[in-house]
């Protein structure tokens, strides 16, 4: 049998914080992390709520022991060395030499959120200035060498932009080249900082809901955008254990197909979310009964939830195994978002906890399933799935099972 | 050690006329402004023709490879769409981008915020040919089709039967991309006749270009015209690490560097990378024929792609443009080809191919 990949380390800052106690502390009290922007600069602040993490880049710099001021670190960037620094701690240097271990990031829009506030000088006539330290940030490649850089590392590097399923294809890349020998470990996430560009963005598509979004609720008025990062890391059991490493997770299951419907809806009878679901199940050998918890991807837009929730149903029946969103907690974080539930689904089953789908309160007419409304404790979760749908069709749903 | 993979087929919209490739370099396109823009084919031949009036350039040109791929492949539906961008579509990103701020933040057009995502000429391939399997974006600079075509090379010995898997890149040039680029000493100030490049590398710099190359590569090799055997990503390469890497890597597959009939270099006329290229050429085979192609595709993050298109060419022609020649070696037969690139951004890359 083939050796299973497990994740032994996890880094993680989100709008509920840094790392596993802030987070766990939001999540089982049902404090969510949205509020009117403070740091994004943006006309639309009073109109939206964003989950931001609640530290300016000053503050985000400083804490990184880097200048303040235009350094050149985008947001995009400080958020990922944050989380990083996170995972690193605990890990021992000698793991991550050379190219035998694997860096694979992702990411929506680079380091958009520095780049649409100089964009102008960019084209100007003016040949100098401080936008010069910003003039390569664009790509979503950026933070990935940046992050790397930071740390001192020298790893394989891979960035994948697949909109909102970006780091749960991260996540999938990376026990594909364990599997296949390519490299031994995997440091596998993404990260994206707000920028006016994705704000309006969304806003132009208008899925933006004013309120805190109600996922999976009839009167669902669309997302609340966040920025973050998550990383988590991925070795071969047997080389964890040889190292005395522990053992958070098994990384049992994934899938990735496409809608082939439509450039940003999802088919709506969710036979794409079904396929993903169930080729998944099928990777990681499981029953669907045998799922104890779905995190969902469950972005509060009128077609997602409806597409999303038909397909949970056709899978699993209406005895359908509890499900969340957890994006009222911390909106939703794009290119971030797959592995940051990767992770709270992880804690699930560590916690024995189903972490509430804040805002609900009306069943969904064309559903006979909802959501978990409240927190649910003392439960045995032993397997988890986590879904990542995203524009272009672009879906992900990732199996993780219980030490 | 992964299996090799096999290329059936491959498209490409360049500079040159490589979308109908009868007529390669007849004749040779050249520019004199430091911007080679591809030659556009006739899109709607391609594309859905309702879809077509809003879409942009890098969009059409990525759809139409991809399309044009399978179609010389005779498929209609590929097993997996993988695809890597260093830039994704500049046009439709810089377009929302200014509209937002000179219309301070309202009345904004989504199909520019769409057509900007990365991942959307994926999502169009996959609606036109009816794909719902494996789909992927790479964003990554200089490595963003080598990746694709190593997440390839994972997924096809991956699996159990016959597969085919999409596997694509594109970028596209844009006059504001232009201006930011030379900001930071991207393009010569002197700007050379495009098609003599290669004559002024005694300056810093080089010149701007675009394109995009599709290829269908499967596990098994009925139908194939060449074999991919692997591709090597070497990180901020210095001039001893390329060559150490392009020996290690020839050894990991069992070759020889004489057994190399023509390498392709990613030359680009500026002297700040040309020493990386004389470290790598230095053991050369005089049989060997080593080759160049930016002084037409001019340089772009994929600009890789346009080499391996290329390299697909020969092994069916047989015959070595003149154009394309940087050093002529005794070889007559093509049955060995390495390809080495650089990118300003700090990376290098190895693809060795045989017929």
């Amino acid at each position: 049998m083939a050796d299973r990949i497990v994740v032994t380390s996890l880094g993680i800052l989100s709008a509920l914080g840094l790392g596993k106690e802030a987070h766990l502390h939001a999540l089982t009290r049902g404090h969510a992390g949205l509020q009117h922007p403070q740091f994004l600069k943006t006309f639309h602040a009073p109109d939206c709520l964003i989950g931001e993490v609640r530290m300016s880049d000053e503050e985000l710099a400083i804490s990184l022991n880097l200048p303040g001021g235009n350094n050149g670190y985008t947001r995009t960037t400080l958020l990922a060395l944050f989380a990083m620094r996170e995972l690193l701690q605990g890990v021992d240097e000698s793991l991550l030499k050379d190219d035998s271990f694997a860096f694979i990031n992702a990411n929506t829009v680079g380091g958009m959120c520095s780049v649409e506030n100089m964009y102008f000088d960019f084209i100007s006539n003016t040949p100098e200035g401080d936008f010069l330290k910003y003039i390569d940030t664009l790509d979503c490649a950026e933070s990935t060498q940046n992050v790397a850089k930071y740390f001192g590392l020298k790893p394989m590097m891979a960035t994948i932009s697949t909109a909102c399923s970006s780091s749960a294809n991260a996540l999938i890349l990376g026990a594909r080249m364990i599997q296949q020998g390519v490299v031994e470990r995997a440091i596998c996430g993404g990260c994206d900082a707000m920028s006016r560009f994705t704000v309006n963005g969304f806003l132009s598509l208008k899925n933006v809901a004013k309120n805190p979004c109600k996922p999976f609720d009839q009167n669902r008025m669309g997302l609340n955008l966040g920025e973050g990062a998550g990383y988590l890391m991925l070795e071969r059991e047997t080389d964890a254990k040889k190292r005395g490493a522990e053992i958070l997770a098994y990384f049992t299951g994934y899938a990735n197909t496409n809608d082939a419907y439509h450039p940003t809806a999802p088919s709506p009878d969710g036979a794409g979310a079904y396929r993903t679901m169930f080729q998944a199940l099928e990777k990681a050998n499981l029953q669907p009964e045998t799922i104890g918890y779905i995190n969902a991807h469950g972005t509060a837009t009128i077609n997602n939830d409806a597409a999303e929730g038909k397909a949970i149903e056709n899978l699993f029946g209406t005895q359908a195994p509890y499900f969340s969103s957890t994006k009222p907690f911390t909106g939703h974080t794009l290119a971030a978002a797959g592995s940051i539930e990767a992770i709270f689904s992880i804690w699930a089953m560590q916690e024995g906890k189903v972490f509430p789908n804040l805002n609900f309160e009306n069943q969904m007419e064309e559903l006979q399933i909802k959501p978990a409304a409240q927190l649910i404790s003392n439960v045995a979760v032993n397997h988890v799935l986590s879904n990542s749908f995203g524009f272009g069709g672009n879906n992900v749903s990732l199996v993780f099972s219980k030490v | 050690m992964m299996k090799p993979v096999y290329i059936l087929s491959s498209s490409a919209i360049s500079p040159q006329h490589s979308f109908e490739p009868e007529n390669f370099l007849h004749p040779v396109k050249s520019t004199d402004d430091g911007k080679l823009f591809v030659v556009d084919p006739d899109y709607r031949q391609f594309i859905n023709p309702v879809a077509i009036r809003r879409m942009s350039r890098l969009i059409k040109m990525g759809i139409a490879a991809g399309m044009n791929a399978l179609k010389l492949a005779g498929l209609e539906k590929p097993d997996a769409i993988i695809t890597g961008t260093g830039l994704g579509s500049m046009t439709d990103m810089e377009h929302f981008l200014k509209d937002m701020i000179n219309m301070n933040e309202e009345a904004l057009n989504p199909t520019f915020f769409i057509q900007s995502t990365y991942n959307s000429v994926n999502g169009w391939i996959a609606v036109q040919s009816k794909c719902t399997s494996y789909n992927q974006t790479y964003v990554n600079r200089g490595f963003s089709l080598e990746l694709s075509l190593l997440d390839a090379q994972l997924l096809l010995n991956e699996a159990t039967e016959r597969e085919v898997a999409l596997v694509g890149c594109f970028d596209e040039l844009t006059d504001e991309y232009f201006i930011v680029k030379n900001k930071i000493g991207y393009w010569k100030k002197q700007l050379p006749q495009s098609r003599h490049l290669l004559k002024e590398s005694n300056t810093v710099g080089t010149i701007a270009g675009e394109g995009t190359s599709f290829f269908t590569l499967s596990n098994k090799a009925e139908n194939s015209v060449c074999i991919l055997h692997g591709v090597k990503m070497i990180q901020s390469p210095t001039s001893a690490e390329i060559s150490a890497n392009i020996s290690t890597f020839l050894q990991q597959h069992h070759v020889a560097l004489q057994d190399i009939d023509l390498i392709i270099t990613g030359m680009n006329g500026d002297t700040n990378f040309q020493p990386l290229y004389q470290a790598a050429l230095e053991h050369t085979q005089p049989h060997t024929t080593i080759a160049a192609f930016k002084h037409l595709s001019g340089e772009y993050p994929t600009a890789s792609g346009f080499a391996l298109w290329l390299s697909a060419q020969l092994f069916s022609t047989q015959t070595i443009p003149e154009e394309i020649i940087y050093k002529r070696g005794a070889t007559t037969d093509i049955r060995k080809i390495l390809i080495i690139n650089h990118y300003i951004l700090n990376t290098a890359s190895l693809m060795l191919l045989s017929n």
